[in-house]
């Protein structure tokens, strides 16, 4: 298939869009720009992209209330662009269906990897999910319900697997504390980030080779965790 | 107080006891001058009974001493003048006595009870005074509406002996009113329907500020009470609206001082502001020059300048931000668990080509309870004392990170570098906004870095301060283990059994 991904950027810096522009062009996207929320939705359901870069600051709406209307018809891949000092509005955005987000000032190597995660991503929730992920020495094999270091595989408990289990499901994209509680300890449990800290910090005790400088379980501050593989 | 209460009881009731007290005191007065007869001349029985005249006039007033004088005039006549036990009088000289003796009782009863009546009213005049100087003088060291109002409330309540009082301040440029209600507010929401209410505006030269209502048992006031309460108004007025004045001077000096704040902020942070984005410029424009080509290596070390200096300027960027936000007041840490060492993991891997010309050592161990703090803010802190430390200790030196449990209620953390150490004086002033203790030309910063440190890690109820090492310089900060008192609770959960020995 000769198809060049579409991205649609949604941000009203003319800075942002041009140099986003550029370097996604050489990188083989077609891309195209808008400078407000509503002309953003128009372009969205005129265009279909394949994915949409959407800063949560515009001058006639909130990024929020675009990822919103987004999700009532659609299911593209959104990444919100935001600043620190802001998780709480990364958090709502990502409740509010956006797949993944990036703080700015960021690198463009950053950008690229959301891209091809949110990419994947698309295309996995198509079809069945991989049921056997395999990143650095570490194999996870979901439908089996085992996990392999070095071949060796490691035990878990009921709760570090489901945890495990829920990132893994969602490589490479973050996840926030609040949906992770709910899935792994229930709805009840949604504010209990505790819980989240010490079983973290089990997993890395059993699957990082250097637990102080995880290369698997990503913690992304005041937001959430995201699973990363080594590719 | 006294005064008072004896003027408040019903004028019939009054008139009636004095009519009985001068009846006995004149009665008991005739029937012990009647027992003496023998033993005194009928001349000084006259003289005598002005006695019980002055006692009356004395003890209860003007009308009294008259009433007095009149029945003291019957006693004399009836009993004393021939002949006795009638009124009658036979002699023309008899006659005149008694007329004297009613006018000369009538005069000293008046003199004795104006004087008495006067004393009564200049009394009263002092208590007022007194009541008056009271209040005024818990005003004077009164500053806030709440507590003003409460003071004029209880004073009001005890001079008038109001069953309540209620205070009403309309409300200033946009706040709602202010209701205050004495004694007990659940008490209020009784209707006070069978009470006389008495009101009276607070006013002040340009506007009415507010209302005070009193309920009491009885009706009217009198023209003292009226004046009393009146001035009560003013007194108050005049406390509310030096408050107020008060108020709006401490609001124009903060205003005054984060203006001075302002421009110094800015004159220094255009300095700093400046020299990452020199490198930057520098940088970029050099790599367009055609004239030189550069070979791999230098270009990557100008890339690297560039993209170090733009993290640079993130950071003081953000910097910027935490203190406009700490110096208005809404700085609030979102606090929640986190693992210390995953912030501090996460802040060194965000830093890691600014820490490529130091070591670090992080001596953080794993099994360290979780504290209650905001993460991204905790981070900036730690971003803040690292960068420090690159800026002030030598190339290939040691930067070094510790923490443990100081006791039950809080973590103790330790930043520190092999930098010169600081002059003992500057150890607290470091933390102040602007002050670098190195001279500008040398390091560049905008003295922001510390402050704001200290500023988060006080939001989040802990403590900073900083100390010099035999071989460098440290920060220290405490930061909570405990949230409201409870130190957070992990449900347990049982290892999984040894299915596959193989696997140790």
């Amino acid at each position: 298939m000769n198809h060049q991904p579409h991205i649609l950027v949604i941000d009203d810096e003319p800075q942002i869009t041009r140099a986003l522009r550029t370097i996604l062009t050489a990188r083989q996207f077609r891309v195209s720009t808008a400078g407000r929320g509503e002309e953003g939705l128009a372009l969205a359901a005129a265009q279909q992209p394949d994915m949409i870069i959407l800063d949560l600051y515009l001058p006639d709406m909130d990024g929020i209330e675009v990822c919103r209307r987004l999700r009532e018809w659609t299911k593209v891949p959104v990444i919100v662009l935001s600043v620190r000092d802001s998780e709480r509005d990364k958090v709502t955005a990502l409740d509010s269906g956006a797949d993944d987000y990036l703080t700015k000032p960021f690198g463009i190597e950053e950008l690229l990897a959301r891209i091809r995660v949110a990419q994947r991503h698309a295309i996995q929730s198509q079809g069945a999910g991989q049921p056997v992920i395999v990143t650095g020495e570490l194999e996870i094999d979901l439908a089996k319900h085992r996990v392999k270091h070095r071949g060796e595989e490691i035990k878990l408990t009921a709760t570090e697997y489901k945890l495990l289990a829920y990132l893994v499901s969602h490589v490479g994209r973050v996840l926030t504390y609040r949906a992770i509680l709910s899935h792994v300890w229930g709805p009840g449990e949604s504010e209990h980030v505790e819980y989240l800290r010490v079983y973290v910090r089990q997993l890395r005790r059993k699957l990082e080779v250097d637990p102080e400088e995880p290369r698997y379980i990503i913690n992304e501050p005041g937001v959430g965790y995201r699973f990363i593989t080594q590719d | 107080m006294r005064i008072l209460k004896i003027k408040l009881q019903p004028k019939w009731q009054n008139a009636f006891s004095h009519l009985l007290l001068a009846l006995l005191v004149t009665l008991a007065f005739s029937g012990v001058l009647y027992l003496l007869r023998q033993f005194i001349d009928p001349l000084p029985i006259a003289l005598l009974y002005l006695l019980p005249v002055g006692l009356c006039a004395t003890l209860w007033g003007l009308g009294t001493g008259v009433l007095a004088a009149i029945l003291a005039f019957l006693g004399l006549n009836y009993f004393f003048i021939e002949p006795r036990f009638s009124l009658f009088v036979h002699q023309s000289q008899d006659l005149i006595v008694l007329l004297v003796f009613l006018g000369v009782a009538i005069f000293i009863s008046q003199m004795v009870g104006r004087t008495r009546n006067s004393l009564a009213a200049a009394r009263a005049r002092e208590l007022e005074a007194v009541r008056l100087y009271r209040l005024s003088a818990e005003l004077a060291e009164l500053h806030n509406d709440r507590d003003i109002v409460e003071s004029i409330a209880r004073h009001i309540m005890e001079t008038f002996q109001a069953r309540q009082v209620q205070v009403t301040l309309e409300g200033k440029a946009g706040q709602e009113t202010f209701l205050y209600r004495m004694p007990d507010e659940a008490i209020s929401t009784q209707p006070f329907e069978h009470m006389h209410t008495l009101r009276m505006p607070l006013q002040s030269p340009n506007e009415t500020i507010g209302e005070v209502r009193l309920w009491r048992v009885q009706s009217g006031q009198s023209p003292m009470e009226e004046r009393l309460l009146q001035t009560f108004g003013y007194q108050s007025v005049l406390a509310l609206e030096r408050s107020r004045l008060i108020e709006a001077e401490t609001r124009a000096r903060v205003l005054e001082e984060s203006d001075r704040m302002k421009t110094s902020l800015l004159s220094s942070v255009s300095h700093e502001l400046r020299t990452p984005l020199s490198t930057i410029k520098a940088a970029a424009t050099s790599l367009q020059s055609k004239a030189v080509s550069w070979d791999s290596e230098a270009r990557d070390e100008l890339l690297l300048a560039i993209d170090e200096e733009a993290d640079h300027l993130n950071l003081l960027v953000g910097n910027l931000l935490d203190m406009s936000r700490i110096e208005s007041g809404e700085f609030k840490p979102e606090q929640r668990w986190n693992a210390l060492d995953e912030v501090i993991d996460t802040v060194l891997n965000r830093m890691r080509t600014a820490l490529r010309r130091h070591f670090i050592e992080v001596d953080v161990p794993a099994n360290l309870p979780l504290v209650f703090v905001d993460d991204v803010q905790i981070g900036q802190v730690f971003a803040n004392l690292i960068s420090n430390g690159l800026k002030y200790a030598p190339e290939n030196t040691l930067i070094r990170i510790r923490a443990s449990k100081r006791d039950e209620e809080a973590m103790l953390v330790q930043v520190s570098n092999q930098g010169p150490p600081v002059p003992a004086p500057d150890l607290e002033r470091i933390f102040e906004k602007f002050h670098r203790v190195t001279a500008a030309d040398r390091i560049t910063g905008t003295g922001l870095g510390l402050s704001i440190c200290k500023g988060i890690v006080e939001a989040h109820g802990g403590r900073i301060w900083a100390q010099n090492l035999p071989d460098g310089f440290a920060i220290y900060f405490t930061l909570p283990l405990t949230w409201q008192g409870i130190s957070p609770h992990i449900p347990k959960e049982h290892e999984p059994s040894a299915t596959h020995p193989s696997d140790r």
